[in-house]
């Protein structure tokens, strides 16, 4: 995908086609299946491409879009054989115009709701939860995800062509789980849902270090779930809170030349307090009842960062508690490296060296660059350059984005100079 | 002021590449041609445009006194006439600036654009 910010227009929200695109084919099909959906869908938006620079761009584009595309739709199904049965499917597609101006979006909402279910439907793999949700519910093409999720394009189409086949042969459900099913399969999606946020926060290779459109589309989908009564649960309120406070930092994160700027270091003038209120006032949603999610502690946690005036008044020893609760809840390597850097700020570098030694053999870490790298950091902070300078080199030979391997030969070269510095003549 | 028309011609490649685009990359097109058309239409120039059907027309002859009516002549042709602008600008210069960064041309490298003035013999 380029990296040419979307061109503003009057009349024309960002990402606007993007975003139709998904809840056209959730809402289409029910009826057509999910293959002349999308064909049906590419139709109306190539028709808006022709002829909107034309005539101008309608008062309603998006019910300019939901007409053509039910128009196309009906053309589709005059022509194959289903035709009654698909005009009898109750709230049928004559509806879809009237519901595409945006004056019944709980409906259209239904529909993208029902679509992230089943692309996340247990029977599938990880993988094709997220290939199939970034396709169906946020229209991005087999080249973006590929894209999104660091992989190769024909990798993404042919996991795509199987995912949709399975769809088929297990005839998985185009709808919102019943209550008692609800929780289960919140959890799935739910965790779509931040791994696209992840991967947007902390792009994990390539030369952009974030990429706020992901992120964006992550929160997106999250206030699609809190904006339906039937999946607006404490879960998704957390998480949702979780995501609009990391989101706060984003512009903050990478200083103009693109480099990364850890948060200590941040200038919080540039936080965007939008986001920062957002979350808080979520966060508040998310502790009515008494269930506790992950996204709870991590969302509580963000929030200390959010709420401390500066970085020298955060309050670590809170931060730290919280993060004994995470590792209770859900013992991760990433939970528990995160844990230490708290342990560090709380305690001194040298015990936060000391957590970190007895996570540092878990295998699911062996390939992960932060390990060594806050490794290194902490080790600086102590005085241990020699340590510091192995750890950061560990860590540049492991897989990170342009940004972080800058950061890492920055760190490098300013021990190596006070090393020479120090060191007899 | 003169008068222009302005006819976008192509051999069918922006039908087939936006056909492939994802829709992102179809509002980032469709923003490059709504930003060049709201500037002029913002600066006055704009009087009118319109997307002609694709892959349509009628030919009428006379021949012997008799009207003949064919499909066409677009199904042969290897450049076929999508739309046009209608603008006004003080003279052929100034028309050919507000045409510099069109994208149509921009975006499409075997697509043209044709410029032409409408005759007026009352203006001298």
């Amino acid at each position: 995908m380029s990296a040419e910010p979307p061109v503003p227009l009057a009349g024309l929200v960002d990402h606007l086609f993007r975003h139709a695109a998904g809840e056209m084919v959730a809402a289409l099909a029910r009826l057509l299946g999910l293959d002349l959906a999308e064909e049906a869908v590419q139709d109306a938006l190539l028709r808006a491409l022709q002829t909107w620079p034309f005539a101008g761009i309608p008062d309603n584009p998006r019910g300019w879009l939901f007409q053509v595309a039910r128009n196309r739709a009906l053309d589709r199904v005059r022509h194959e054989t289903m035709s009654r049965d698909a005009l009898q499917w109750p709230g049928g597609i004559v509806d879809l115009a009237q519901r595409g101006d945006g004056s019944d979006g709980g409906r259209i909402g239904d529909e993208a709701l029902a679509m992230m279910f089943m692309c996340c439907d247990p029977a599938l793999g990880r993988a094709a939860h997220i290939a199939l949700t970034l396709k169906l519910v946020s229209g991005f093409s087999v080249e973006e995800i590929a894209d999104a999720s660091l992989e190769r394009a024909p990798t993404v189409a042919q996991r795509l062509v199987r995912a949709k086949r399975e769809i088929r042969e297990r005839h998985l459900a185009l709808e919102i789980p019943l209550p008692r099913e609800l929780a289960a399969r919140l959890d799935s999606v739910l965790e779509v849902i931040y791994l696209l946020f992840n991967e947007g926060y902390a792009a994990h290779g390539g030369e952009n270090l974030v990429r706020a459109d992901l992120c964006d589309e992550a929160i997106r989908l999250a206030q699609l779930l809190a904006g339906n009564p039937q999946t607006d649960r404490p879960a998704v309120e957390a998480l949702l809170a979780l995501m609009l406070l990391q989101r706060s930092r984003l512009p903050a994160r990478v200083d103009a030349l693109g480099d990364l700027t850890l948060l200590a270091d941040q200038d919080r003038s540039r936080w965007d307090r939008g986001f920062v209120e957002a979350g808080l006032r979520h966060l508040e949603r998310a502790a009515a009842g008494t269930e506790i999610s992950p996204y709870h502690i991590e969302a509580a946690i963000a929030a200390c960062h959010a709420t401390a005036r500066d970085a020298a008044s955060t309050d670590w020893r809170a931060i730290l508690r919280f993060y004994d609760d995470l590792v209770a809840l859900k013992a991760s390597p990433v939970v528990a490296l995160n844990r230490a850097v708290a342990v560090a700020m709380a305690e001194g570098p040298e015990a936060g060296i000391r957590a970190l030694e007895r996570i540092g053999d878990d295998p699911a870490l062996a390939q992960y660059h932060l390990l060594p790298a806050v490794r290194g950091g902490l080790e600086r902070r102590a005085g241990w350059k020699a340590e510091a300078l192995r750890h950061y080199r560990a860590a540049l030979a492991l897989r990170c984005s342009a940004p972080e391997r800058r950061f890492l030969e920055r760190q490098i070269a300013e021990i190596e100079s006070e090393l020479s510095a120090t060191a007899p003549q | 002021m003169a008068q222009f028309l302005v006819l976008a011609r192509d051999n069918g490649d922006p039908r087939r590449e936006m056909g492939r685009m994802s829709p992102e990359e179809m509002q980032r097109i469709m923003g490059k041609y709504m930003t060049w058309s709201t500037r002029i239409r913002d600066a006055g120039h704009l009087l009118n445009s319109n997307k002609l059907r694709d892959g349509e027309g009628r030919v009428l002859r006379r021949a012997g006194g008799k009207v003949t009516v064919t499909d066409g002549p677009f199904v042969e042709s290897k450049e076929v006439l999508g739309g046009y602008w209608l603008i006004e600008a003080a003279d052929y210069a100034a028309a050919l600036a507000l045409l510099q960064d069109h994208p149509h041309i921009e975006l499409w490298p075997n697509a043209s654009l044709e410029l032409r003035q409408v005759h007026d013999f009352t203006q001298r």
